[in-house]
């Protein structure tokens, strides 16, 4: 059984422990007083398991996970649809599956499957070989399960699909014609999206991120409290579970998506710098994977993974502080939630595969 | 992997790479301008919606009578308020809250507007003295509105209810009109006496409101206490009245209109100030229902006027000592003039009548019958003036002075008095009528008192007054208080006084006064003199009609004095509305004052002063305990 933990990478491992560490700290301290208080040991559950679950994958060789790839997709979408038919729903949304009293939500696992599926295809060639046909069949596959998820509504969650598209620019390179028509036409789809797309409520957070103060008793209360929270907080920060914004409950929803602004507030400017030293780190090693990769297949992987975890890490920490809109997503290691850690877990295990056979130190 | 994709994988990942470390950097920017830029600015932020500050409400000095039996103590009540930081602004939600209070909700809108511009600390009363049934409701709204409250604050207890309503007056919060009025002087949502002594002497009992900065969460809770200044009760007093005399009064009255006032010889301190009808100042102390409004406020009878202080009636009869001063220290008279009353005389070609026909009268037997005819033929021989400058001299035409609110002067013509008012000329026929208390005359029972008193103590005009000191609030003693002396004003010839208390003596011995059984029963056992009065309401009524008349046009009566005869230690003043003869109403309850002050009270004394306040209700809330 040790054996098999061993190929777990050793400086990967220790950035994660370390952000783990600090964001069980951090939920400890926003729970505390509340009906949240024993979040923290749950939450330890979900890690405890997930690392587990990530140093056995590790031991996996991705090859042979890329080979059963398809069924794991077509099981994922299975279950995005079944979401849909037979969802757990919670404050207007279908995005849960109950299963022996425990809620799951499929998206989470889906967009690493999804990851997963498409490094598969587009890996199966020589980068040059690729074929204007075999990009067409990428898109499909990403945009499928991101329309089920957008269905149930989750924007969010939809959203951090598409970092898996943004692998096409780095195995075509862009060229300067390209990023002139994509210029042009971002805004022109953003026009259409905000009149035929998106909901009101969606409509509602990119207003109030454009002016928070708008309305600072509905929604640009989270934002306002927030930044208060972050601001109050100073360079050394008030300190463990003495932040009063946390403590006295102005930060909401401070387990989940504002949990960044508890520790902001309590641990301060160092503390957010040595997160973020530490978030950049990560990525930095997984893009490492990436280069020093085996095969195609598992470089376009982490290459895939390492933009997911950026695009959630970045999404999360700028929307905390007012940088970008107010949306709902997890930021890894510090959110609560028992299908985000393992998920996030497992597609770090797939790294870590990588990682083991490149054999790099 | 072949080489050429992996070289091409390096290259674009190094892109890749480089844009991450922007984007991050970014963040990295973007917090610290958050953290330590405008540190200072989001840390004022978080503190301001954190820390609060509550304001503890002082309790108002106790007032006991004079023999320490209280008058009116505090307790606990709790109040439904709202925190001036809190106060909603929606008009839906507003609707809403007053609705489900039952309250009227443009009332509601209009308080809190008004209360915006209130200081920090002190919040809005929504709803007064909650009861059990008021603190479930308030926990149901409470849950769609979470910014309400319920507050523990002091409030008043009127012990004994009406006994001594327009004594005490009641308290409220402050009103718009005051507050203008004194601009800087009050905080809107200050409790502040309102009628009584508790405006008189709002100063004297007012605490100094203490005040705590507390930590609350988001829902308003008090989390922690940060520091606190203790509210300084205010201090406790005593009063001239005697609860015992004043019950006397109350009970005398009964459903009868009018007023009492008994002094104290000694110092000028008020015994007994009861206007009837009285009212319950425990009633004031919420927002007024209609039902109140229309009781009270909208009532013809007008039970919150105090007519012991402001009610002005024409003297009748009792105003002859005054005529009679006026007529020895003008020389018109001598004690021994002596005019004959044939029922009726002709003055100005106008018919005066008397009651009765008294023949020859000295004027020691035209006090003592009540002579009118003796009077007009006085007063034709005086000019107004003359009158008025021995009203002045005597006191009668200023206010009284007594430490009470709004107390009216008493009313006596004069030449330059007519020209201001009524912007006519005095005509000499007038005078006549002023000869027996009628016509222009108006007095206070207060200033009529004060009258009496004076003529019982030969010549000293005493400033009545209800404080009687502060209690020491170590060893519960009386201090301070000390009254001022009277002013001693000097007659011409001080052997006149001897003849006044003859007259006086007479009226309880065998004059009109004596016609009264209960008046002749107390004076066996404590002699006393005075004088009845019967004022007219309306000019003149031939008798056999007086029976149909509707009891509002029936004569006032009123009946003024000293007790004892000799050596005089209370003087008094009793006026009761549309009774008829003076004999018939005011005297038997100034008899039963006397009986009471110089029989009962020393045989039958009040139980000890020491009786419990009713127990507050409940004594701590769900939160917010102190």
């Amino acid at each position: 059984m040790l054996r098999r933990l061993r190929a777990a990478d050793g400086r990967l491992l220790s950035l994660i422990l370390a952000l783990v560490f600090m964001g069980t700290l951090t939920l400890y301290s926003a729970g505390r007083g509340t009906t949240q208080s024993g979040l923290w040991i749950k939450q330890t559950g979900w890690n405890a398991a997930g690392l587990l679950a990530m140093a056995l994958l590790a031991n996996v060789d991705p090859t042979r996970l890329f080979k059963k790839s398809l069924l794991i997709y077509a099981l994922g979408l299975l279950s995005l649809v079944a979401v849909l038919l037979v969802g757990h729903r919670i404050g207007g949304a279908k995005r849960w599956l109950a299963l022996g009293g425990q809620t799951f939500q499929p998206s989470e696992l889906m967009k690493w499957i999804t990851l997963l599926f498409v490094a598969h295809r587009l890996g199966s060639r020589p980068m040059d070989k690729v074929e204007k046909a075999d990009f067409a069949g990428a898109v499909a596959i990403v945009v499928f399960p991101m329309l089920l998820v957008m269905k149930q509504p989750d924007l969010g969650m939809a959203l951090s699909f598409t970092p898996i598209l943004l692998l096409l620019p780095v195995m075509r390179g862009l060229r300067k014609r390209t990023l002139a028509a994509l210029l042009v036409l971002l805004p022109l789809v953003g026009g259409v999206a905000w009149k035929k797309v998106l909901r009101p409520y969606q409509k509602e957070r990119v207003l109030t991120f454009l002016n928070p103060e708008r309305d600072p008793q509905g929604k640009g209360y989270q934002i306002t409290q927030s930044r208060i929270a972050i601001g109050a907080g100073g360079i050394v920060g008030k300190g463990f579970t003495s932040g009063s914004q946390t403590q006295l409950n102005y930060l909401p929803v401070k387990t989940t998506d504002f949990v960044f602004a508890v520790w902001a507030e309590e641990r301060g400017f160092l503390g957010v710098l040595i997160a973020l030293a530490l978030y950049g780190a990560l990525l930095a090693r997984m893009l490492e994977g990436a280069r020093a990769a085996k095969t195609l297949a598992e470089s376009y992987y982490c290459a895939g993974a390492t933009g997911i975890f950026a695009m959630h890490i970045l999404v999360n920490v700028g929307m905390v502080a007012g940088a970008l809109p107010n949306k709902g997503i997890a930021l890894p290691f510090f959110s609560y939630g028992g299908s985000s850690t393992l998920s996030v877990f497992l597609a770090l295990g797939v790294v870590m595969g990588a990682l083991h056979r490149a054999r790099i130190r | 992997m072949d080489a050429r994709s992996r070289h091409l994988l390096s290259r674009r990942l190094g892109v890749v790479q480089a844009l991450l470390l922007a984007a991050l950097g970014f963040l990295v920017l973007f917090y610290g301008w958050l953290q330590i830029f405008r540190h200072g600015e989001f840390q004022k932020l978080a503190i301001g919606q954190a820390v609060k500050e509550r304001s503890l409400p002082a309790p108002r000095g106790v007032i006991y009578d004079r023999n320490g039996h209280p008058l009116v103590d505090n307790r606990k009540a709790l109040h439904l308020v709202i925190q001036r930081e809190d106060l909603p602004s929606d008009p839906a939600e507003i609707t809403d809250l007053a609705s489900s209070l039952g309250l009227d909700p443009d009332e509601v809108a209009r308080k809190i507007r008004a209360f915006r511009r209130a200081p920090k600390g002190r919040p809005l009363v929504l709803m007064e003295n909650l009861d059990e049934a008021g603190i479930a409701l308030a926990e149901r709204v409470r849950a769609r509105h979470p910014f309400l409250a319920v507050q523990v604050a002091p409030r008043r207890v009127y012990l004994g209810d009406d006994l001594a309503g327009h004594a005490m007056g009641y308290v409220s919060e402050v009103d718009d009109q005051t507050m203008q009025a004194n601009p800087g002087r009050y905080q809107l949502g200050e409790i502040v006496g309102r009628a009584g002594y508790e405006d008189s002497g709002n100063d004297k009992l007012k605490g100094v409101d203490g005040g705590k900065r507390i930590l609350v969460d988001q829902l308003g809770r008090e989390v922690a206490s940060l520091d606190r200044e203790d509210p300084k009760a205010g201090r406790s007093l005593y009063l001239t009245l005697d609860a015992g005399l004043q019950q006397v009064a109350r009970e005398a009255f009964g459903e009868e209109k009018g007023a009492a006032v008994v002094l104290d010889l000694r110092d000028g301190g008020v015994l007994a100030l009861y206007s009837s009808p009285s009212y319950d100042p425990n009633l004031f102390l919420d927002r007024l229902s209609q039902d109140m409004v229309d009781r009270y406020l909208r009532n013809p009878v007008q039970p919150m006027l105090d007519r012991a202080t402001q009610g002005i009636y024409a003297p009748g009869s009792t105003w002859k000592l005054l005529m009679a001063l006026s007529g020895l220290e003008h020389h018109v008279i001598t004690p021994h003039t002596v005019f004959y009353c044939g029922g009726h005389k002709s003055f100005y070609g106008h018919d005066f009548r008397c009651d009765k026909t008294h023949g020859s009268l000295d004027l020691v037997g035209a006090i003592a019958k009540s002579c009118d005819i003796y009077f007009y033929e006085v007063a034709s021989r005086l000019d107004i003036d003359q009158i008025y400058e021995t009203a002045e001299k005597y006191g009668l035409t200023v206010p009284t002075g007594i430490d009470l609110p709004h107390e009216r002067a008493p009313r006596v013509p004069s030449r330059e008095w007519k020209r201001r008012v009524k912007h006519e000329k005095w005509y000499a026929g007038e005078t006549i009528s002023v000869g027996i208390g009628q016509g222009a005359v108006g007095m206070t029972p207060m200033a009529l008192a004060r009258f009496y008193a004076l003529l019982a103590t030969d010549g000293k005009l005493y400033e009545p007054h209800l404080f009687y000191g502060f209690q020491n609030p170590a060893t519960g003693e009386r201090e301070g208080g000390a009254a001022p002396a009277p002013k001693q004003v000097d007659i011409v010839d001080p052997a006149w006084w001897g003849v006044l208390h003859e007259g006086m003596a007479h009226v309880v011995e065998s004059g009109t006064a004596a016609t009264n059984p209960l008046v002749r029963q107390v004076a066996k056992e404590v002699p006393f003199s005075g004088k009845t009065g019967t004022s007219q309401v309306i000019t003149f009524v031939d008798k056999a009609h007086y029976a149909q008349l509707a009891k509002s046009f029936k004569d006032n009566s009123l009946f003024a004095g000293f007790a004892p005869t000799d050596n005089p230690q209370i003087a008094f003043a009793v006026v009761v509305e549309n009774a008829g003869f003076g004999s018939d109403a005011a005297a038997p309850i100034a008899a039963k004052l006397i009986q009471y002050w110089f029989v009962d009270r020393v045989k039958r004394p009040l139980p000890p002063p020491g009786g419990k306040v009713p127990d507050a209700f409940p004594a701590t809330p769900p939160e917010e305990a102190d």
